[in-house]
């Protein structure tokens, strides 16, 4: 999942080159985030990539209908990619684990890439850590499942969206840790800087659990729906250029945001974007 | 499983699968490095995996799980693909504690991979479901779930 996200945020296909068709999906992703920071929006862009990629259907699980589409770039938007999007309302934990327990029991084409938002609701309705792993582990299983019937070259992606609490002194909630020994990959979004939330501008931060530099990315909601992303340099001199096409308006944002990174009210130091590392 | 291990274990692992291929028995060395990372855990679960208590059941859709019958006689489900065991020390020592790496069942499980003793059941996908559900709606519901007693038998 983690590379399918990648390829989302770093706007892949809107760049035209030769994708690679064997499409690795790579490792399920923890999309982690306050309320109102983009989650589910980056979800759906990321189910709809995925749809356009013509691997198989996309199974987005979810406890509430969505009320409207949520936002996503204009060219992912095509009937024919949504149509590839399978939404299901799980009301419960119980109906959810019944859910993933029984896809093998449905005929059809399995999914290339299976999406759950929301998971903190779930978790809600049952505390304990024996379930919550239990659920992550059945979500696991239940992709893993899917990568068996899609055959050597494909796997099916996992990506779970879990609205974290806001903390001050930015100390992992236990079943964050819990969920960390089945998500080692992890996405972190949030408003670029404090203001920045309410104008629908965010860092994402992907982890991928392994050593080596995260990528981040911004991006940035527009009122009339559009969502642009743009890579955030990780040289703070050299900014990368624009993947998207163009316009004043998503330059002179990506520059708003570069003066304010260093008043960043993140968990780590200043100046910096730094999640905790998971305990070991 | 598809869950990476420490590099230590995958390495042990993969020489206990070599030594059996080769002489169909496990090194004594193997043995104690197996002691040496696991503790206890290794002996009981060696002892699993003498005694045949690990089986992969799977249904025509493809999909498997493991059930391994611990020594006080109940039997715990462990999923085939990720770290999942439903006994009280999976919960305990693996998620709580952090102390352990694998529970004995799922130790078991790795081992009887690797001497490839697994017992093999075939189920309805329609059982499968009822098998991955069972421990958990067990513990949601706190309600006491009628045990599970399949004819293990070996193919």
């Amino acid at each position: 999942m983690a590379e399918t996200l990648r390829r989302v945020l770093s706007g892949g296909n809107a760049a035209g080159t030769g994708e690679d068709t064997t499409a690795e999906s790579g490792p399920p992703v923890l999309l982690l985030g306050a309320q109102g920071s983009g989650k589910t929006s980056l979800m759906f862009a990321t189910a709809l990539e995925a749809a356009g990629e013509g691997c198989g259907p996309v199974l987005f699980l979810t406890r509430r209908p969505l009320q409207r589409l949520p936002r996503s770039t204009r060219a992912a938007r095509e009937p024919l990619r949504l149509q590839k999007v399978r939404f299901q309302y799980p009301p419960s934990t119980l109906e959810l684990l019944q859910l993933l327990a029984s896809t093998h029991e449905v005929p059809g084409p399995a999914p290339c890439l299976l999406l759950l938002d929301g998971l903190e609701e779930y978790l809600a309705e049952d505390p304990g850590t024996q379930e919550a792993a239990y659920l992550a582990a059945l979500l696991l299983d239940t992709a893993a499942y899917f990568s068996h019937r899609l055959g050597s070259n494909r796997s099916c992606g996992l990506m779970v969206a879990l609205e974290t609490q806001v903390e001050a002194d930015g100390a992992d909630a236990p079943q964050l840790t819990l969920l960390q020994r089945y998500f080692p990959a992890k996405c972190w979004l949030q408003p670029e800087a404090p203001g920045l939330g309410q104008q629908g501008c965010f860092r994402a931060c992907l982890e991928l659990g392994t050593p080596g530099p995260r990528a981040e990315w911004t991006f940035k909601f527009f009122p009339d729906g559009e969502m642009k992303i743009t890579p955030w340099p990780t040289q703070p001199t050299s900014p990368s250029p624009d993947k998207k096409s163009s316009s004043a308006g998503g330059q002179s944002l990506t520059s708003v945001c570069d003066n304010v990174s260093g008043q960043f009210p993140g968990p780590g130091t200043a100046g910096q974007v730094h999640m905790q590392r998971p305990k070991e | 499983m598809a869950v990476a291990l420490p590099e230590v274990v995958e390495e042990l692992l993969s020489e206990m699968a070599a030594a059996v291929r080769d002489s169909a028995r496990i090194p004594d060395e193997l043995l104690l490095s197996l002691k040496f990372v696991f503790g206890s855990s290794a002996i009981q679960a060696l002892d699993l995996v003498d005694r045949q208590s690990i089986t992969l059941i799977s249904s025509p859709s493809g999909r498997r799980v493991y059930q391994v019958l611990g020594s006080s006689g109940k039997t715990y489900t462990c999923l085939a693909s990720c770290h999942y065991c439903s006994c009280p020390a999976f919960a305990f020592s693996v998620l709580r504690k952090n102390d352990s790496l694998l529970c004995k069942h799922l130790l078991a499980i790795y081992i009887s991979q690797v001497m490839r003793n697994c017992q093999q059941l075939s189920v309805s996908d329609k059982q499968l479901t009822d098998i991955l559900l069972m421990e958990e709606t067990r513990s949601i519901k706190g309600a006491n779930g009628t045990s599970l007693s399949f004819n293990i038998e070996a193919h």
